[in-house]
């Protein structure tokens, strides 16, 4: 039963935590634009050195770039190639390759052997074939990227210096998944039966070995652990990438831009330097249009 | 290997600069070099040196247990602020998502001119001083912090010693974010760096005073970082026309203040001080295509300089407004950036989102108006003229963060003969060292750091550029479009004897064009005034 409870909770803290995570990045004010080349927006030609809109004469009169498919190719080759990993640090794209997959085989199975459960899809063959070769293969690979990983943040002098506790502790905890997930499979129950039991009739969790129970803990912590940690990347590229990164939209092209920009010249400043808010609170609008500097004279 | 931590050592230096990467010969003489800069005991007593032994700031370290209570609570004030939306709108999102999203793998740190030069110090690596800043908000601005940080072993003492070395290791990054284009998360070591700068400057009143004093507040005062009143810059661009009519015979008289003109041509206005012949160029070049054109005597409207794109967000869009708002009395079509990299990305980039409606008169290039007037025909040119080796910097503001790379290569093929590309190039080059604000930047012992570590790299490019014709009896051109660039060119290719080891000479790309120019008849680039 407390396995029962501890795994509700954690799904529902994985799912509040990310959300809060997300709509807390949401409601943050508009930045300025911080945009860094190469983007892949804009025509093919152009993309291949890194070029822009900016290389048009007139280019406010051109239409704006567009570019889903790009950034989508972009991000494909990233998330599951690893290429930037690949283009800059070799020796690490092994280990970082095999647990990112790892992960990505767990979830899809995961997501089969839910899909199995509701749909009552027993006499679907391959959906059960694939729950019972993708689940230890996703732990397989894991555990591989895993104690790669802890083995070469604790050797590698690129990573060596920062390796720390919390490192150590993520990769740890994502190979005792692992390696809890391919034990699991000694006790009969398979990732399907695991979750069929889960969705249908928890009570009989208890029936269970304890290396599936433990195994069931450690995924139900890690869930709920997962929102307050850099882990979040798998997701909040969307904001480093296409919010920011790529984010090369004029506001000469965005009707909302002025609105948006009055809000924020509204914000009160307070810094404390002699140039700026040393007399106290003063709005942006203010500081923006004041032409001399708030005195020169420096702390 | 030093470890994070060590920065809040509060004895001896962090580390010295002695494993650089080596040059090739003649430049891996050390002998041949002029001798480092020794700081005097007295100075050395009153500034903070503990990072590298080199001071980009002449900070002061606080000599009392209450004067260094005091400095540490001003640094938490500005950190609590810097991470509010109120007080940073500006660039509260991208820090954020740079502080929470590192998951320290290191892919970016051989991507860093810097840390590469230096033989892979650790201090100069790009994610130290993030990480270090990372730890300190996480301890001391989260909740739970310090518990938190002391069990993941990440905490920091935060001393005097901490925030000195960290504010002088954020001048220690040209911000030119080949690291930030390497990270598999997005995260950004160059905007942390920043963000670090700006709060110093913001909150705690800590900037280098090239880039304040003489810089921003020089030119909000006087209109321009160089210290040129109105009056001053009329004067010596007159002197300029003068000097076109000597050299070309063509009469020029710049216009001034034209209404309605359809081009605001905005300088970097060091040009017309340092580098003449460049302002010079640009005005052959536009009156000889027929272009309408004015420059514009209104304060900050003849110097695209914004310094505060280095370090700090008032002064930055103080004079931001201040360009846009000469445009918009001259009601011209479009301005113009002239040759200057942090101009082109403060004003047509960064500014952008500050100014709307009638402020958000359009930005262009001078890279792709000139593109368009030598492409078009409108010019006689005779490439033969240029018949020497020429390669291409790139500046980082005009070509990686805003994706201006073909148009200044379009003409370069087109009018020099020998051009060559650096290895690497385009939006992967290597910043010339002198990168946001460090090319004026040579206080204290500042300046041989810049030579020795910072433009190291881009050295090593432009020799092997001209690997097959080293000789200094073949004059090789470097194009360098950007002011910031020239000056760190100036002083990088002084320091290594650069012209007498390789004849090897810096400058603009107008002036290639003009040399090119079939009309005129003597060659304007000048070699004897290397």
């Amino acid at each position: 039963m407390l396995l029962i409870i501890l795994i509700s909770v954690a799904v529902i803290v994985f799912f509040a935590g990310n959300a809060v995570r997300i709509v807390h990045f949401l409601r943050m004010p508009t930045p300025l634009r911080w945009e860094l080349y190469p983007i892949p927006k804009g025509p093919r030609a152009r993309q291949r050195y890194g070029g822009s809109y900016f290389e048009q004469s007139d280019w406010w009169t051109k239409s704006p770039d567009t570019g889903r498919t790009g950034e989508l190719a972009f991000m494909a080759k990233e998330v599951f190639l690893l290429r930037s990993v690949w283009e800059n640090f070799r020796g690490l794209w092994l280990w970082s390759w095999l647990l990112h997959w790892g992960l990505y085989f767990y979830l899809l199975t995961t997501v089969l052997a839910v899909l199995a459960a509701v749909l009552r899809a027993g006499s679907f063959r391959l959906l059960h074939l694939a729950v019972l070769y993708g689940f230890p293969l996703a732990c397989s690979l894991g555990v591989a990227g895993s104690l790669g990983l802890l083995v070469m943040r604790s050797l590698h002098p690129r990573l060596r210096g920062y390796t720390t506790r919390s490192s150590v502790f993520n990769l740890t905890l994502l190979g005792a998944v692992f390696v809890t997930g391919l034990l699991s499979l000694s006790d009969g129950a398979g990732l399907d039966g695991l979750v069929r039991v889960l969705l249908r009739s928890p009570a009989s969790l208890g029936h269970y070995g304890k290396i599936s129970q433990a195994h069931l803990a450690l995924v139900a912590f890690f869930l709920a652990y997962f929102p307050f940690t850099h882990m979040t990347h798998a997701y909040m590229k969307y904001f480093t990438w296409h919010g920011v990164r790529w984010n090369d939209s004029p506001a000469i092209h965005d009707p909302r831009a002025a609105k948006r920009l009055a809000a924020s010249l509204q914000r009160e400043a307070t810094w404390a330097a002699a140039h700026i808010a040393a007399g106290g609170p003063v709005k942006w609008s203010e500081v923006a249009s004041d032409p001399g500097g708030r005195g020169a004279g420096r702390a | 290997m030093r470890k994070i931590g060590d920065i809040a050592s509060q004895t001896g230096q962090l580390t010295e600069v002695h494993n650089l990467v080596p040059l090739p010969p003649p430049y891996d003489r050390v002998e041949d070099l002029p001798a480092r800069k020794e700081l005097k005991p007295e100075v050395l007593d009153r500034i903070d040196t503990s990072l590298d032994g080199f001071s980009a700031l002449g900070l002061s370290r606080p000599q009392t247990p209450e004067e260094e209570r005091k400095f540490i609570d001003r640094f938490l004030s500005g950190l609590e602020k810097l991470l509010s939306a109120d007080n940073n709108w500006t660039f509260l999102e991208p820090l954020n998502l740079s502080l929470d999203h590192c998951a320290r793998c290191q892919s970016c740190v051989e991507a860093c001119p810097i840390y590469t030069a230096s033989g892979h110090d650790e201090v100069y690596r790009p994610t130290f001083r993030s990480e270090v800043f990372r730890r300190l908000v996480n301890q001391y601005h989260k909740s739970g912090g310090r518990a938190l940080a002391w069990l993941k072993g990440e905490d920091i003492e935060l001393n005097a010693a901490t925030l000195c070395r960290l504010l002088e290791s954020a001048y220690r990054c040209t911000l030119c974010r080949r690291c930030a284009q390497a990270c598999p998360m997005g995260v950004d070591n160059a905007l942390l760096t920043r963000e670090i700068r700006k709060l110093f400057s913001m909150e705690m009143g800590i900037a280098p005073k090239e880039i304040h004093d003489k810089g921003s507040m020089l030119q909000l005062r006087t209109g321009s970082s160089t210290g040129m009143n109105a009056r001053a810059v009329r004067d010596n661009v007159a002197f300029l026309d003068e000097e076109i009519r000597d050299q070309t015979g063509l009469t020029i008289e710049t216009p001034w203040d034209k209404e309605g003109a359809d081009v605001l041509l905005i300088h970097n206005a060091g040009e017309v001080l340092a580098w003449p012949e460049n302002p010079m160029a640009f005005a052959i070049i536009l009156e000889a295509a027929g272009i309408s054109w004015t420059m514009s005597s209104d304060l900050a409207g003849y110097d695209s300089v914004n310094y505060g794109l280095w370090y700090d967000d008032a002064q930055f869009a103080r004079v931001a407004v201040r360009q846009a708002e000469a445009a918009r009395k001259l009601k011209v079509k479009k301005i113009v950036l002239g040759e200057c990299g942090h101009g082109h990305k403060a004003s047509m980039v960064t500014a952008d989102r500050l100014l709307c409606g009638d402020l958000n008169v359009p930005r262009e290039s001078a890279l792709v108006l000139l593109r368009d007037i030598v492409m078009s025909g409108r010019l006689a040119l005779d490439p033969s003229r240029n018949d020497f080796p020429v390669t291409l910097h790139d500046p980082c503001n005009m070509v990686r963060m805003m994706g201006i790379v073909e148009p200044q290569r379009e003409i370069l093929r087109k009018i020099c003969p020998q051009f060559r590309e650096m290895t690497p190039h385009g939006v992967d080059n290597y910043c010339c060292g002198g990168g946001s604000g460090f090319a004026i930047m040579s206080g204290y012992n500042f300046a041989d750091w810049r030579f020795s570590v910072a433009g190291r790299m881009k050295l090593k490019q432009i020799l092997n550029a001209f690997a097959d014709c080293p000789s200094p009896a073949v004059k090789k051109y470097v194009c360098a479009p950007c002011s910031n660039c020239k000056g760190q060119f100036r002083d990088l290719f002084q320091y290594y004897g650069v012209w007498e080891k390789s004849g090897i000479l810096y400058g603009g790309l107008a002036e290639l064009i003009v040399n090119a120019m079939a009309d005129i008849s003597q060659p304007y680039i000048k070699w004897e005034f290397h």
